[in-house]
């Protein structure tokens, strides 16, 4: 018959400080610690286009979406078109963005697919405004989490007027925007 | 000897340059102004394109309803001129006056709402329909119309009823038995049908004073008359963003309805713009009422005219229905429509 171990003062010390030590590691690499990335709210973003100035980066990180199944493909789409544009196609002179970062696709008639070469794209928003004045609001802007570097503190949520921008946890890096969000929470306007 | 005094030529100028550094310093640090604000070229100045409507009309605001219902977004008037608000499990009943007289439980949200010439109620469902009887019960509801539907207007006739469905992009002709019995508007070179573009949730129809159905082809700005066999009678396209007689945005008029003179009223999003239009040649009339009326970004749930030719337009963003009346007395300005 074993005889029963019995605990003494060191073991009881030993134990108890390697349960603290576990605790605290947990705690320090856990859920509450979790890294954190910057991200800007679609839904509270003004569209002033000082995301295109203010990045550290040039161009700068935050980069225009296209949530297709809020977009309609339209053939007169304003995030694509100038306003008041004679013709219907991917002339120059036709384009809204300064950079021509979007691509018009046909898809069948009468409905285009619109691309973001986010190479191209500084983040000004004139398309994403322009898609919410006219269009179904299917351009936004969210921070490319493979492009930013994460400052300590962003330089364009220190100066964004609308506050939409926050820190968010790695596991949750966007903010995307979806029908029933926009429905809840229509985005704002300059 | 006396040793010659070398006085600075400009004693104050290096204090003017430290004040100048001092003052630069602190409008950087405290104002925020550290980069410059984004050129023209990177700004969408819709000022222009608002003020497209800045003109005088005859029509004023003369009262509002807070519906009593959550997410209202149908709206229709009987020939009583009571209101009907259809939204999320209920229709809301209002008499002329804006006092709530009944409340209609439906089970859905309602989409859109028309009377039958005998007085029962339609009621659109998402993707069904339901057929309210005179006692309030529910007589049938139709669905399975399309594998996909969005149903977002109704016009009921006497054997017949023609369904907006947005999703499948056509106008569905049923009879009282909810069987389909034909497809209005979808491409067919044969009989010149060009074929409507729907490329938002947002797809109008209505029957003019004559018993016409007109359906609003909004991918193309414009309005198309059909036939019941599907045959395209007529049509008009009014495409400008810079011109009020024109409609703006990528998909509009979204709502239209008919006034007693058989004037086409027509409710336009993005830039909210109340017109009315002579239907058949298209020609635009006046403004009843202009964006500088509504908050950004503006848009329309649903347009109804009552017997007193009262314009109702649902403002989703206000969560109200507002009612526009033309003051007779004052004559209709010119419009601008350079």
């Amino acid at each position: 018959m074993s005889e029963r171990k019995k605990i003494d003062r060191r073991d009881f010390m030993r134990f108890t400080g390697a349960a603290a030590f576990t605790g605290a590691t947990w705690m320090a690499v856990g859920e509450k610690a979790e890294a954190k990335y910057w991200q800007l709210d679609p839904a509270k973003c003004t569209q002033c286009g000082q995301c295109t100035t203010h990045c550290v980066l040039n161009p700068s990180a935050v980069k225009c979406l296209n949530q297709f199944d809020i977009c309609g493909y339209c053939d007169l789409c304003f995030g694509y078109l100038q306003p008041g544009s004679r013709d219907l196609d991917s002339g120059a002179e036709n384009q809204l963005c300064p950079t021509a970062a979007i691509e018009r696709k046909y898809i069948e008639a009468p409905y285009y697919e619109y691309k973001i070469h986010e190479d191209k794209c500084i983040g000004c928003a004139k398309c994403v405004k322009a898609c919410l004045i006219f269009g179904n609001g299917s351009f936004y802007l969210q921070i490319r989490q493979d492009i930013c570097i994460n400052c300590n503190e962003c330089s364009i949520a220190k100066s964004c007027p609308s506050d939409c921008f926050s820190e968010v946890p790695q596991s949750q890096p966007y903010m995307f925007l979806t029908g029933d969000t926009y429905l809840a929470h229509p985005p704002a306007l300059s | 000897m006396k040793e010659p005094v070398h006085k600075p030529k400009y004693p104050y100028a290096w204090g003017v340059v430290m004040a100048a550094i001092a003052g630069l310093y602190f409008y950087l640090t405290t104002t925020g102004n550290k980069f410059p604000e984004p050129g023209p070229n990177l700004e969408y100045d819709i000022t222009a394109l608002l003020a497209v409507d800045q003109v005088d009309t005859r029509f004023a605001e003369t009262g509002e309803i807070t519906p009593a219902v959550e997410m209202p977004r149908a709206l229709k008037t009987d020939a009583s001129g009571n209101i009907y608000i259809g939204g999320k499990d209920a229709i809301a009943v209002y008499d002329a006056s804006g006092k709530e007289i009944e409340r209609i439980p439906v089970d859905g949200a309602v989409t859109c709402l028309d009377f039958t010439p005998d007085g029962r109620l339609l009621a659109g469902l998402d993707d069904r329909v339901a057929l309210i009887g005179t006692d309030r019960k529910i007589e049938a509801v139709w669905g399975d119309f399309t594998a996909r539907s969005l149903i977002t207007a109704i016009a009921a006739g006497e054997d017949e009823i023609f369904l907006a469905d947005a999703a499948s992009r056509c106008v569905l002709r049923i009879d009282y038995n909810g069987t389909v019995l034909n497809r209005i508007g979808e491409t067919d070179e044969a009989r010149d049908v060009p074929g409507l573009e729907v490329p938002s949730p947002y797809f109008d129809l209505a029957f003019d004073s004559d018993g016409h159905l007109w359906v609003v082809n909004p991918g193309k700005l414009g309005l198309e008359r059909y036939r019941s066999n599907g045959d395209i009678v007529t049509s008009w396209y009014r495409a400008d963003v810079t011109r009020l007689d024109s409609f703006s945005g990528c998909c509009n008029p979204v709502q239209i309805a008919f006034n007693s003179e058989g004037r086409l009223v027509t409710g336009e999003k993005g830039p909210v713009r109340v017109k009315i239009f002579e239907v058949t040649s298209g020609e635009f009339e006046e403004l009843v009422v202009g964006s500088s009326a509504f908050q950004l970004p503006q848009g329309i749930g649903d347009l109804a005219v009552d017997p007193d030719d009262r314009i109702l337009v649902l403002d989703p963003k206000k969560n109200s229905v507002r009612i526009f009346e033309a003051n007779e007395t004052k004559m209709a300005a010119k419009p601008n429509t350079q």
